[in-house]
């Protein structure tokens, strides 16, 4: 991905988030089925931790859901 | 008004009555203080304890990780984590199989320098300038085998500190830091995240930074980069530093799907290079003339996305994501991963089956070898994690609810690595398998346990 593309996708996300999101979503009535504890997007973070730590020392790429990786000596 | 007279009998039985309302209304009172607003317990714990092992007689590990996490109410959140790893077997060096046997130097190996700090060299009868060398031990990789240090052991410890509370009405502030130390490998770094809602909070814009500061000591010193493998020529300690910053939205889609979308970019400087790696180099017939240490660059940029959902169907869950990474090594990687949770009997008892795929392509400087006589390049590395390759998980979950949010789960899972390049038409190398796939698998339990 060069640096323009890169622009151009974060001119994408703001304009997708100012300007679609204002009609997707729920009320906050309707927010049952979001507030089990598996909807959660890292419902189990000691399996996010242990995959993080196991990818990040067998393959190049890393991170990208949050802060992953990094911090250890194996890669 | 006319009070009725009670007998001594009632009037003890009414105060026991009166009591015992007051004490259930108090635990009650007393239960809604000890709950956060969404009905979670305000201190949770989760354990876990994992066992990792590859084949071959590559690396085993146990490892375990502590994470607490600790709601002080209204979302003041603070978060801890420990982590302990114990290794043990060898990664591969890089080297490439030969038909013959192999001699290599453990890491600790270093040379005998002069006054200079030149090492001194000899001449051996085949007419070979080599090292003196000292404390050298050796390990042999049999005909036609991936050369491994199969005597590596060390141990990690790592700890992290997290804290996040509201800034303002829909903002929230997140700052973390991070330590960990190994023999060899000593790192920092902290970080900073802003977010924000909107729309009822289903739209969440965040913004983060982060930064990594590491140490790298390995054993025996820093070979110098490029440098004949033969004369053991090794240095001091070095550092490198990871400066990243990440975009990210979070979208509720429906009543039954949220949406994550993250954009990453780190860059990495100073030593990046793997002390522990050399590389083949082979005459035009394919026969192994010596050994290099590698070479890679002392900068990298990597930029990834990353789009993470989370889906209901029924009483079940899909967890799939998608990521594409890039990097200026010339590295391209794209990720799929898909766990779907079946919810069985009375939400009890649920299994997860989990598949992932990822490919990459090759550093630009990666080589299975190099070949002399010739220029070598400045930047060169035979380590397999820069190759050309294909890998997929498979496993399984299967986990218990206790009470409220406890929980015990067990998963295992397998993993295959397979490289796209794995022969050369050269003769002396024809019929070797020169990247043999590595396959490991993990057994992990866990343990969920809140207050």
């Amino acid at each position: 991905m060069s640096l323009q593309q890169l622009r151009t996708a974060l001119l994408a996300l703001a304009l997708i988030s100012l300007a679609g999101c204002s009609s997707l979503g729920i009320k906050p009535w309707e927010r049952d089925v979001l507030a089990r504890q598996e909807m959660a997007l890292d419902a189990y973070p000691i399996d996010t931790a242990f995959d993080e730590h196991i990818y990040f020392s067998k393959e190049a790429a890393s991170g990208g859901r949050g802060f992953g990786g990094g911090g250890c000596g194996c890669n | 008004m006319q009070l009725k007279k009670r007998s001594p009998a009632e009037l003890r039985l009414g105060l026991m009555a009166a009591t015992c309302a007051l004490l259930v209304q108090s635990a009650h009172g007393q239960e809604a203080t000890d709950t956060t607003a969404d009905g979670e317990k305000p201190l949770q714990i989760d354990a876990g304890a994992l066992y990792y092992k590859e084949n071959a007689g590559r690396i085993q590990s146990y490892d375990a990780i502590v994470t607490v996490r600790k709601d002080f109410g209204d979302e003041y959140i603070l978060g801890l984590n420990a982590a302990y790893d114990s290794l043990s077997g060898g990664s591969p060096t890089g080297a490439i199989p030969n038909r013959a046997a192999q001699t290599f130097a453990t890491p600790s190996g270093t040379s005998v320098k002069a006054a200079t700090g030149a090492p001194v060299t000899y001449t051996t009868a085949s007419g070979r300038t080599v090292a003196q060398l000292s404390k050298v031990s050796v390990y042999t990789a049999a005909p036609g085998t991936l050369p491994i240090d199969s005597g590596f052991h060390d141990q990690r410890v790592a700890g992290d500190i997290s804290w996040s509370q509201p800034l303002g009405q829909n903002n929230k502030i997140a700052v973390g830091g991070h330590l960990s130390h190994e023999e060899d490998f000593r790192s920092a770094s902290a970080n900073v995240s802003f977010s924000r809602d909107f729309y009822s909070k289903n739209t969440t814009l965040g913004i983060s930074a982060s930064t990594e500061f590491d140490n790298v000591n390995p054993v025996g010193g820093i070979p110098l980069a490029g440098s004949d493998y033969t004369k053991l020529q090794k240095g001091s300690d070095r550092t490198k530093q990871v400066t990243g910053g990440q975009l990210g939205l979070t979208q509720v889609l429906a009543r039954n799907w949220i949406t994550q979308v993250n954009i990453s970019y780190d860059s990495s400087s100073g030593y990046l290079t793997d002390p522990y790696k050399i590389v083949s180099v082979l005459d035009s017939k394919g026969a192994i003339t010596g050994y290099r240490f590698e070479s890679r660059p002392e900068s990298r940029a990597r930029r990834s996305i990353y789009m993470g959902n989370k889906v209901a169907i029924g009483s079940s869950v899909l967890d799939l994501s998608l990521r594409h990474g890039t990097d200026d090594w010339g590295i391209n990687n794209d990720t799929i991963d898909a766990r779907y949770r079946f919810n069985l009997g009375s939400d009890d008892l649920y299994i997860e089956p989990h598949l992932r795929y990822y490919q990459q392509s090759a550093a630009d400087f990666y080589h299975l070898y190099v070949s002399s006589p010739g220029v070598l390049p400045t930047y060169m590395s035979a380590d397999p994690r820069l190759a050309a390759f294909t890998a997929r998980t498979i496993g399984f979950k299967i986990g218990v609810k206790l009470q409220d949010q406890d929980e015990v789960s067990v998963r295992v899972e397998a993993y295959q690595q397979d490289a796209k390049v794995r022969s050369s038409t050269l003769t002396g190398l024809s019929g070797l398998d020169l990247n043999p796939s590595l396959q490991s698998f993990i057994c992990q339990l866990n343990w969920r346990f809140s207050y």
